[in-house]
């Protein structure tokens, strides 16, 4: 591995290169998956956070794990359970008892990292789902009266089940919204499972190396966000979000601004994972399906005739593709 | 490549776009073209439509001009072309690098350095078709086929079309020196000097000719244009001998100025000349001998009325002269006659015409001048004209009966014939006043005889009273 470059901080091809060796890092330690990867990638390098849906087992505390290693960051993990309390997320103050006497002093949660896994987030109460809401929007804790600055680059990556729904607590529109990506994580195929087995039963153990920093992902994201964008590209990406709020007997309640924001950063980030410098129209078409799924609610009908969210995300694709 | 350089290959995309953009939209255009062009053809298989291939020709034009104007309008833009150029799999690189052209930033200038190298090395990619669409091209070409063909075929309705183009043409000639003697008429009509009996027939003659525009207007076949020439000429003639008496009646007055006495006789001999001049309706007629004789009658007429009109005493002897030769059937002596009022031998060349129109010269030439132009009258033939009528013609079946309200023989096709007011049968002429009037007289008896329904009288009175 070689170290990173400080003086090329700002270079965007320098730094292209250094997000493809972080993906490819993170490829070694992750058989299959590609997909889920990649998006995780997306919203790491957008600053992004990420729900991830799927089956116990399939490899999400380890997705995390490994880009905590590859990204050099601090990771913590919450596992979210019923009687969990924002205080055990967030923090607490305690009293202190020293040479000046008794005085309050703030215990930090596990919160306070670089990486947050907050697995199996529904089986919390809403109050302590809502402890994250300041934390995943504003990168700031409150306890009392006092805040606190999350470090920075701060990502949190929830998990849920999607079929063990007794005793839990859906969560509310408005925490999802904070979501950038809802990526839902399948099964592995079979060539991939025996590639799983194969990595984690036997006796080699992979050694994922650190290829990025915290310093160097925040530099990503400023040049991420300089990423220009053509007019006919920004208006396929609106009319996108817009047509989630046109008359469709599927849809029940459309995407929200902060989606259209979300497309935008997730296209950006696509076309630099890519290594280039512009956003296409399928750059926007892939990152519309992590963005808008978790967005949209459909229908009664929908529900009814088994049409999913991707269903009705495709079906506007094709609908607001660009004629040329 | 520099940005020139890049900017140029956009421009190039551009105009080959819009070519494409104008061809595709000519195709659409003809084609639309073409199917107006096959209708108007189909039309002139059941319609009369002469201009049928200059309206086709104008469809195309059109449809040429519509393509022409809608790719102006709907031209591509650069960003248009650049779209289309990233569409070859360069993944809007183009159209990015291209609308931040004056972006300094790092990115920005790195985008648009990748955009650059991608289309140098990829440039062959770019493959924009001009040519339209095979299929739309080709039943473009399939409309032309069957527009041309229809075009060709021959039809009777076409040949039809053509005639009646001819018709219409010479009807427009004779609209057109109608209103110039109209404006001569006008003139005369401005002068002080006229007596209220002059101007009232000057309005006469004026009215009587806006009556013969109106119908050259409606002539839509060749025996309404030869009827009208035939009325024309009637009307000129009858206008001629009236302007005649006028100019002498002129110049005779001490009143008067020589000026109009001149123009009159100016007018009068113009209109001779017009009503000498052969008609156009003539040379179209399908009946040439029909034709033939009615005209060469009417000139006799018209020069025995002007002998008439010029000699006073000798109108007599014409007049009898007229109808001794031609009651004997000679043609030799209807031409000598002819040239005793006229002193011109245009017309004794109808031989058996002319004889049977001598027995009415010789009537007329013992009254006046306008009698000798009703002499012209004769000539049979057969034939129909739906033209408004100045008098009324009785079959001889109810004439010779002198009962007008009587039945019209045994039901036998009346014998009729041509004259200067149209289509005529065989017998008397009674004024249209007379017939009403005979009408009018015979249902007042009726009521007074109680022969219709209580309550009816009124009906009848009020119908009648109507034509007052």
């Amino acid at each position: 591995m070689s170290e990173l470059d400080r003086n090329k901080l700002q270079d965007p091809a320098y730094m292209a290169k250094r997000i493809a060796d972080c993906e490819r890092e993170i490829r070694k330690g992750i058989i299959g998956q590609e997909e889920i990867i990649r998006q995780v990638m997306l919203a790491m390098l957008t600053g992004g956070n990420v729900l991830l849906e799927g089956m116990p087992g399939l490899g999400k505390t380890r997705l995390v794990s490994t880009i905590a290693k590859v990204f050099d960051l601090s990771f913590k993990r919450i596992q979210f359970t019923p009687d969990l309390m924002p205080s055990d997320v967030t923090g607490t103050n305690i009293i202190v008892k020293n040479e000046q006497g008794s005085s309050f002093s703030f215990e930090r949660g596990p919160i306070f990292a670089n990486l947050i896994l907050a697995d199996e987030i529904n089986r919390a109460t809403p109050k302590t789902q809502s402890a994250l809401l300041e934390a995943m929007q504003e990168h700031t804790v409150t306890v009392g009266n006092e805040s606190h600055k999350l470090e920075e680059p701060f990502f949190v990556l929830a998990t849920q089940n999607p079929i063990e729904n007794e005793g839990t607590y859906p969560l509310p529109e408005a925490q999802l919204d904070r979501f950038m990506f809802k990526i839902l994580v399948r099964f592995p195929s079979k060539e991939e499972l025996k590639g799983i087995v194969t990595l984690t039963e036997g006796s080699g153990a992979v050694v994922i190396e650190k290829q990025m920093d915290g310093e160097g992902l925040l530099a990503v994201k400023e040049l991420v966000n300089q990423i220009p964008i053509a007019d006919a590209v920004m208006d396929y990406l609106l009319d996108i979000v817009m047509e989630t709020h046109a008359s469709n007997p599927l849809i029940r309640e459309g995407a929200s601004p902060r989606a259209a924001q979300a497309l935008i950063r997730a296209a950006r980030a696509k076309a630099f994972l890519e290594g280039r410098f512009n956003v296409s129209f399928q750059d926007v078409e892939e990152a519309a399906y992590p963005v808008l799924r978790h967005r949209i609610l459909p229908s009664f009908d929908a529900i009814s005739q088994s049409v999913s969210e991707d269903d009705i995300i495709r079906g506007i694709l094709t609908a607001k593709k660009p004629k040329i | 490549m520099d940005q020139k350089e890049f900017t140029d290959m956009i421009r190039a995309s551009r105009r080959k776009l819009n070519l494409a953009g104008f061809l595709k939209m000519l195709v659409f255009a003809l084609s639309v073209g073409a199917g107006a062009g096959i209708l108007l053809q189909a039309l002139a298989f059941v319609m009369p439509l002469y201009y049928v291939n200059v309206y086709t020709g104008i469809a195309l034009l059109l449809a040429v001009l519509t393509a022409l104007v809608a790719s102006l309008i709907r031209q591509n833009t650069m960003e248009d072309a650049a779209l289309v150029m990233d569409s070859f799999g360069f993944q809007e690189r183009i159209i990015t690098a291209y609308e931040h052209l004056e972006d300094e930033g790092a990115l920005p200038s790195l985008q648009r350095k990748d955009a650059m190298e991608q289309l140098k090395r990829h440039k062959d990619r770019i493959r924009i078709s001009v040519w339209p669409n095979r299929k739309k091209t080709a039943l473009l070409a399939a409309l032309f086929t069957l527009m041309i063909g229809l075009a060709l075929a021959p039809s009777r309705m076409k040949d039809w079309a053509g005639e009646l183009h001819e018709i219409q043409q010479a009807a427009g000639e004779k609209e057109k020196e109608i209103a110039e003697v109209l404006e001569g008429l006008e003139k005369l009509a401005e002068q002080e000097e006229l007596t209220p009996e002059q101007l009232a027939a000057l309005q006469e003659m004026m009215e009587s000719l806006q009556a013969s525009m109106a119908e050259y207007g409606q002539v839509s076949s060749a025996e309404a244009l030869q009827a009208a020439g035939e009325k024309l000429q009637f009307k000129y003639e009858n206008m001629s001998s009236r302007m005649f008496d006028m100019a002498q009646s002129i110049g005779n007055g001490a009143a008067f100025s020589p000026m109009s006495a001149q123009s009159m006789q100016a007018m009068a001999e113009r209109l001779q000349e017009m009503s000498g001049n052969p008609s156009t309706a003539n040379s179209l007629a399908s009946n040439q001998g029909q034709s033939g004789s009615g005209q060469n009658n009417q000139n006799g007429s018209g020069q025995n009325n002007q002998g008439g009109q010029n000699n006073g005493q000798s109108n007599q002897g014409d007049g009898q002269g007229n109808g001794q030769g031609d009651g004997q059937g000679n043609g030799q002596n209807g031409q000598g006659n002819a040239q005793d009022g006229q002193g011109s031998g245009e017309n004794g060349q109808n031989g058996q015409g002319s004889g049977q129109d001598g027995q009415g010269d010789g009537q007329s030439g013992q009254g006046s001048g306008q009698n000798g132009q009703g002499d012209a009258e004769s000539g049979r033939g057969t034939g129909s004209a739906n033209i408004s009528r100045d008098y009324v013609s009785i079959p001889n079946a109810i004439a010779e009966n002198g009962n007008l309200t009587g039945n019209a023989g045994n039901h036998n096709d009346s014998e009729y014939f041509r004259d200067q007011n149209g289509l005529s049968w065989e017998g008397i002429h009674m004024s249209h006043e007379a017939v009403i009037g005979s009408y009018e007289q015979n249902a007042y008896e009726g009521i007074a005889s109680g022969r219709y329904p209580s309550g009816m009288e009124n009906v009848i009175k009020e119908y009648f009273s109507s034509f007052h």
